[in-house]
């Protein structure tokens, strides 16, 4: 079952300045997600994702020129085409200050998934989304 | 191996090998369909192996469970086996609407057929392995017992299954029924773990398409092909019943009514989630016998939700035309009464917390005729008398 990415909201690859360095620790193919404050980039594991399997992410939150520095995220995914979500709450720990490790995840169909990224600084918010077709 | 594309052209090839002037038009596959057919395979898949379970896999226990399976001994009334209702020769189901043990339960009995390896068990996934599972009818007052004492008593007592205990976990019966009741268990789930189905028709015709065999191909019923085409397709089926198992493994809503009886529901999966954290025989509790707790994963995430309500486990559909009645509640009788459901689905019964995944099939009857013959070749022929 191939995992396609599609889209993502903001912008899928990494461009340029801050962006191409965002995640570089990760190793492998990432993807990255830019936002107004943050870019975050990820990895999967395994890759691609398989529907119905356990899989966990790596990512990396960078702040933008004078963005708070993030505190902690929160990942969730869902389908809006069927109107639901996971049936599994990722766990989330932190080896180092802007990485973070999520794991637990399933999808459970095939088709879209937007997965969200709620960064969190300083008491606001910001949500990031990757959009995922896996088949 | 070739490429989906051409794949789907060896497919169109395949259909027309045995055209005739009066022939229906040949069965066509999208790239994406062929793809779909090919992730329904291969099988049989390995044999399963549970970390959780220190007799998994070993002929001693295996030969142990299968003498337990059907020893009535194991029951307070000495008269039901797991073979009362998982019996053998009916691809181990019943035949019943509703599953009877020492009283009527509100379940239709699933087979043990291809039961390893799973993720959750039960149709609300109470259990997140295979000898939790087997334990729960043993000591369940309306299947064959009423805890664990009387198990932990029959193998003391019966000279046999003393020694095949001894035999098989090493020493004997322990002074804690506990343990004793989970080993039996255990002993049952090495049995289920190898009751395997054999490969089918819709397998050969899957492989003959991974390998570009299109006469082999042709072998494969027009009818077949073309319930597999609605099934791949335009129905979607594969949303839910996917992988060689043709299940998700997880749990949804399709309408089927909920109410045990006027007045009483099953809240299926919501009382599945709230079980399995209430429970002890977990992959997260003192008896999983793998000593880095591994397999936990699902247990240690899953999510209670408004939305389990009312929902249960999507069955595999591997040997399917052997496993009638059909639903949570054996409510339909026969495959076509299944996809009528599908075909004309209540949609007003339907996405009460919003989900959007069931929409009707709207099959005319030949298009059900071929759904069913799709389905049906998910089943091994049976042996000619």
């Amino acid at each position: 079952m191939r995992f396609l990415r599609i889209a993502a909201t903001g912008c899928v690859l990494a461009a340029a300045g801050a962006a191409v360095a965002c995640g570089e620790s990760l190793g492998g193919a990432r993807t990255t997600v830019e936002g107004g404050k943050y870019t975050v980039a990820y990895t999967t594991s395994p890759a691609p994702i398989v529907v119905g399997q356990h899989f966990s992410l790596d990512l990396a939150v960078c702040a933008k020129g004078g963005v708070p520095a993030p505190q902690s995220v929160r990942i969730d995914a869902s389908m809006p085409e069927h109107r639901h979500g996971m049936n599994y709450r990722a766990s989330i720990t932190s080896p180092r200050a802007g990485v973070f490790r999520a794991e637990g995840l399933l999808f459970h169909m095939p088709g879209r998934w937007d997965l969200t990224f709620d960064v969190v600084a300083d008491g606001a918010t910001q949500r990031l989304t990757s959009t995922l077709r896996v088949e | 191996m070739a490429s989906a594309r051409q794949l789907a052209a060896i497919a169109l090839v395949a259909a027309a090998v045995p055209a005739i002037a009066q022939a229906p038009p040949p069965v066509t596959f999208t790239d994406a369909e062929v793809r779909r057919i090919l992730s329904l395979g291969p099988w049989p898949p390995p044999p399963v192996v549970d970390p959780s379970n220190r007799v998994s896999g070993k002929a001693e226990a295996i030969a142990f469970g299968t003498r337990l399976f059907a020893d009535p001994r194991l029951s307070t009334n000495g008269a039901i086996a797991c073979t009362t209702c998982h019996q053998p020769g009916r691809a181990f189901t019943d035949g019943l609407p509703r599953a009877q043990g020492l009283a009527r339960v509100d379940r239709n009995t699933p087979t043990v057929n291809d039961v390893g390896g799973q993720r959750w068990y039960g149709w609300d996934g109470a259990h997140d392995n295979l000898w939790a599972q087997s334990l729960r009818p043993l000591v369940d007052p309306r299947e064959m017992g009423d805890g664990v004492a009387h198990v932990a008593a029959a193998v003391r007592t019966h000279g046999d299954l003393r020694e095949r205990y001894v035999a098989v976990f090493g020493r004997p019966p322990p002074a804690d029924d506990e343990v004793v009741a989970v080993d039996v268990a255990k002993a049952l789930a090495a049995y289920q773990e190898v009751l395997a189905t054999p490969r089918t028709p819709f397998d050969d015709f899957r492989d003959a398409l991974a390998r570009g065999d299109a006469a082999a191909m042709a072998r494969y019923p027009q009818a077949a092909q073309r319930g597999l085409k609605t099934f791949v397709g335009a129905g979607n089926c594969t949303a839910c019943h996917l992988g060689p198992r043709f299940t998700n493994g997880e749990f949804h809503d399709i309408g089927i009514p909920f109410f045990v009886e006027p007045g009483r529901v099953d809240p299926g999966r919501h009382a599945g989630i709230r079980r399995l954290g209430a429970s002890r025989h977990t992959l997260t509790g003192p008896f999983n016998d793998d000593p880095v707790r591994a397999p936990g994963t699902s247990t240690r995430h899953v999510s209670l939700e408004h939305r389990n309500y009312g929902e249960f486990k999507v069955p595999g559909l591997r040997n399917v035309a052997r496993t009638a009645p059909y639903m949570h509640n054996g409510s339909l009788a026969t495959l076509r009464d299944v996809v009528r459901h599908y075909s004309d689905l209540p949609e007003d019964r339907l996405h009460a917390d919003g989900e959007r995944i069931l929409k009707p099939l709207g099959l005319d009857r030949y298009g059900i005729d071929d759904l069913v013959a799709f389905l049906e070749t998910l089943s091994a022929p049976l042996p000619r008398p």
